[in-house]
């Protein structure tokens, strides 16, 4: 036995040495290990691989990681670096940003039911050509803060002020319809460099552009670290909620280190403490109109603020 | 033909909303296995033509007014349980948001105008289809054959592309249909206001809701409806219907089929090549780019939406209210008393009572109001259509 196996290995040897010499690919035949017969292993199965499989586990319950799961997939899918979704007919960032912001100041100020009504059409009919997902988001999201805030004014409305409740649960729903087909139609960089339209400082966007970078990417690590938790949750396990501290920590590191990380970057290239944005965003032909309407709707809300 | 808060008793319109829930339920189910996900939105359409056929009212000899519906129309393009879907959707969305219809009479108006009209309209347009030899191109479901054959490129009756003797043909079918419908569902107004005092009336005689018996109210309905009103529902069924037919032949569930014919005749060629674009009411969930003439249907629809709601003020030209939706002061006077149950009965305040926007002027409120209309149910419908799960067909096994 011991002589048959140093002689194969003499000859794997030699043949690696031809393969190395030759630069070709050898194949090396292994002999068969020649046994004795009092040295035959036994062809009967042992006696645990023939006990048949009777594992059960105990039901458990893996919410904590499955909705942790889901959640972060959900902010993660709402966070849309590369998102928007604009017609010909969009203003440019900035003036869309403007507008918007405009349209729900108007709507807070005024005291005329019927100017309300009047954007609350307007801001329907932009949000009834959105593409269907942003649309579902817009609306959902929209009138579910109407009907809470028509909740909350319940009392309101047992006490005999209806009309309140109409009118503060409407101008939420504008509200907050403005602010959403704003961000949903408007790419996340375009929007974030709009900003300096409003004389926003430089470090304020730049503070924000990395933020919702960082968000996305953290968002990432957390999501693999909680597929990690559950692929490795094996059986029963009670103590899945304990993970929750890990979960934050790991991710917590990962953010320090993309800071760290961030910050040598930019030292790098010579950051001294001053931001600057690139380019500026250029004005569209379909901005006039947008402006237009604006003043429209500046002077309808001055002529229904006198009516009132 | 919308009926007010308290015209009906309380038990009338627990009976009617009760026999109008298995109704709902079936039309639910009936549109998600045959309305495709794709298609959705334009329900969302239709049910803005008849919103704004609604809002379009038209002078009654005798001081009253009245109005299209529409219903026919949209059980001839997407199937009568669309319609009643559809319909039920705008007559909620008119009595929460505009006063118009009662909200406790919601289940009357549906079984009214959102059950009897489609299915007594798209009945007669089926049964004339059907004497002529042709079968009604508007309602097919997937499993019918229609498919099949569009695959075989051999397309029945339903999935043929319309010639001119069965276009003409469907528009008379649609005519008769939609003018039995509107009157089928203004006489069952008629018989729920007509029995109120029959049944409900105080110890002093005096009735406690709608005052007119049956013997007024039947032939008043049916005066309106049989001359002005119907004559209002087959013009704009009529009209409507040939437009889409012309313009947009897509915009109806059996083009799923005729389209899947034609696309194979052609070769897929200039499906394949077209810029994927978005068209007006074009969800980004349908599975393939729309082709040259998809795209310029739903736009030609998207311009007759726009011209409608541009037009609506008109409706404001017919002075008085309909037959049976006047305020509880009106009846007072005409009666000589006020009922009991219309002066102490539950109101709604809705956002824009009747169309109207209070400080600007009525054409203004009325237009406003058409525009918040229509938005609302293509929002309503889109967002449905974005829930919905897309249907895969891997044919029978």
């Amino acid at each position: 036995m011991g002589r048959a196996s140093a002689q194969g290995d003499a000859k794997e040897q030699v043949a690696a040495e031809k393969a190395a010499q030759t630069g070709a690919r050898a194949t090396v035949l292994r002999p068969v290990p020649q046994h004795t017969a009092a040295q035959q292993p036994s062809t009967a199965l042992p006696d645990w691989l023939l006990q048949g499989q009777d594992y059960h586990p105990d039901s458990d319950r893996d919410g904590f990681i499955r909705k942790s799961i889901l959640s972060m997939a959900g902010v993660l899918s709402g966070f849309r670096i590369d998102g928007g979704q604009e017609t010909p007919f969009s203003p440019s960032a900035p003036v869309k940003l403007g507008i918007g912001l405009a349209v729900i100041l108007l709507t807070s100020l005024s005291t005329n039911f019927a100017f309300t009504l009047v954007m609350l059409a307007a801001v329907l009919v932009r949000m009834a050509i959105l593409p269907a997902s942003a649309l579902r988001r817009c609306a959902g999201i929209s009138f579910a803060a109407a009907g809470m805030t028509a909740l909350v004014m319940l009392p309101a409305t047992l006490l005999g002020q209806g009309q309140s409740a109409v009118l503060v649960g409407t101008k939420v729903l504008v509200s907050v319809g403005v602010a959403l087909v704003v961000a949903l139609s408007t790419p996340t960089h375009e929007l974030t460099g709009a900003l300096s339209s409003l004389h926003v400082p430089g470090e304020v966007i730049m503070t924000v552009d990395l933020a919702l970078k960082s968000i996305v990417d953290l968002g990432h690590v957390a999501l693999e670290v909680l597929q990690a938790l559950r692929m490795r949750s094996v059986g029963k396990n009670r103590a899945k909620g304990a993970s929750m501290g890990g979960v934050g920590g790991v991710t917590l590191m990962k953010a320090a280190e993309a800071a760290r990380q961030t910050s040598d970057a930019m030292r790098c290239r010579g950051f001294e403490g001053e931001y600057h944005l690139a380019r500026r965003q250029s004005l569209r032909p379909a901005d006039a109109a947008w402006c237009a309407a604006l003043v429209v709707a500046v002077a309808l809300f001055v002529y229904l603020q006198g009516v009132a | 033909m919308h009926i007010p808060e308290n015209y009906l008793s309380p038990s009338t319109c627990g009976v009617l909303g009760a026999a109008m829930v298995p109704v709902w339920a079936h039309a639910v189910r009936t549109v998600r296995q045959t309305v495709p996900k794709e298609k959705m939105p334009l329900l969302g359409v239709a049910a803005a033509f008849c919103f704004l056929a609604m809002m379009f009212n038209v002078p009654v000899p005798g001081g009253t007014t009245g109005h299209a519906v529409c219903g026919t129309l949209v059980a001839i393009l997407f199937g009568p349980w669309a319609a009643t879907l559809c319909i039920s959707i705008a007559l909620v969305i008119q009595a929460v948001f505009f006063g118009d219809g009662g909200i406790l009479a919601l289940g009357a108006n549906c079984f009214n105008m959102a059950f009897v009209l489609p299915m007594v309209g798209y009945g007669v347009y089926a049964l004339v289809m059907r004497a002529g030899g042709l079968r009604g191109r508007g309602f097919s479901k997937p499993d019918d054959g229609a498919l099949d054959s569009a695959v075989d490129s051999k397309p029945s009756n339903s999935a043929a592309l319309p010639t001119a003797s069965t276009s003409k043909r469907e528009l008379i079918a649609a005519g008769i249909g939609s003018y039995l419908g509107i009157n089928a569902a203004a006489l069952c107004a008629a018989l729920e206001f007509g029995i109120q005092p029959l049944f409900f009336t105080s110890a002093a005689g005096q009735a406690l809701y709608c005052p007119y018996p049956l013997w007024v109210s039947v032939p008043a309905m049916l005066a309106a409806h049989l001359t002005v009103c119907g004559a209002a529902e087959v013009a704009f069924t009529v009209g409507i219907l040939a437009y889409v037919r012309k313009v947009a032949p897509g915009f109806c569930l059996d083009s799923v089929a005729r389209d899947a014919g034609r696309d194979q005749a052609v070769g897929q060629s200039f499906a394949q090549t077209a810029m994927p674009r978005r068209a007006p009411f074009q969800d980004d969930v349908a599975a393939e780019p729309d082709s040259l003439a998809q795209r310029k249907g739903r736009a030609a629809v998207a311009v007759l939406l726009a011209v409608l709601i541009a037009l609506v003020p008109l409706g404001l030209l017919a002075s008085g209210d309909a037959w049976g939706e006047w305020s509880t002061e009106d009846v007072a006077a005409s009666v000589g008393y006020t009922p009991a149950g219309m002066s102490g009965g539950w109101e709604w305040h809705s956002m824009l009572p009747d169309y109207s926007l209070g400080a600007l002027p009525d054409w203004a409120g009325y237009l406003v109001s058409a525009v918040v209309g229509v938005a609302l149910l293509v929002i309503v419908f889109r967002v449905a259509a974005a829930g919905m799960r897309a249907k895969v067909d891997f044919g029978t096994r």
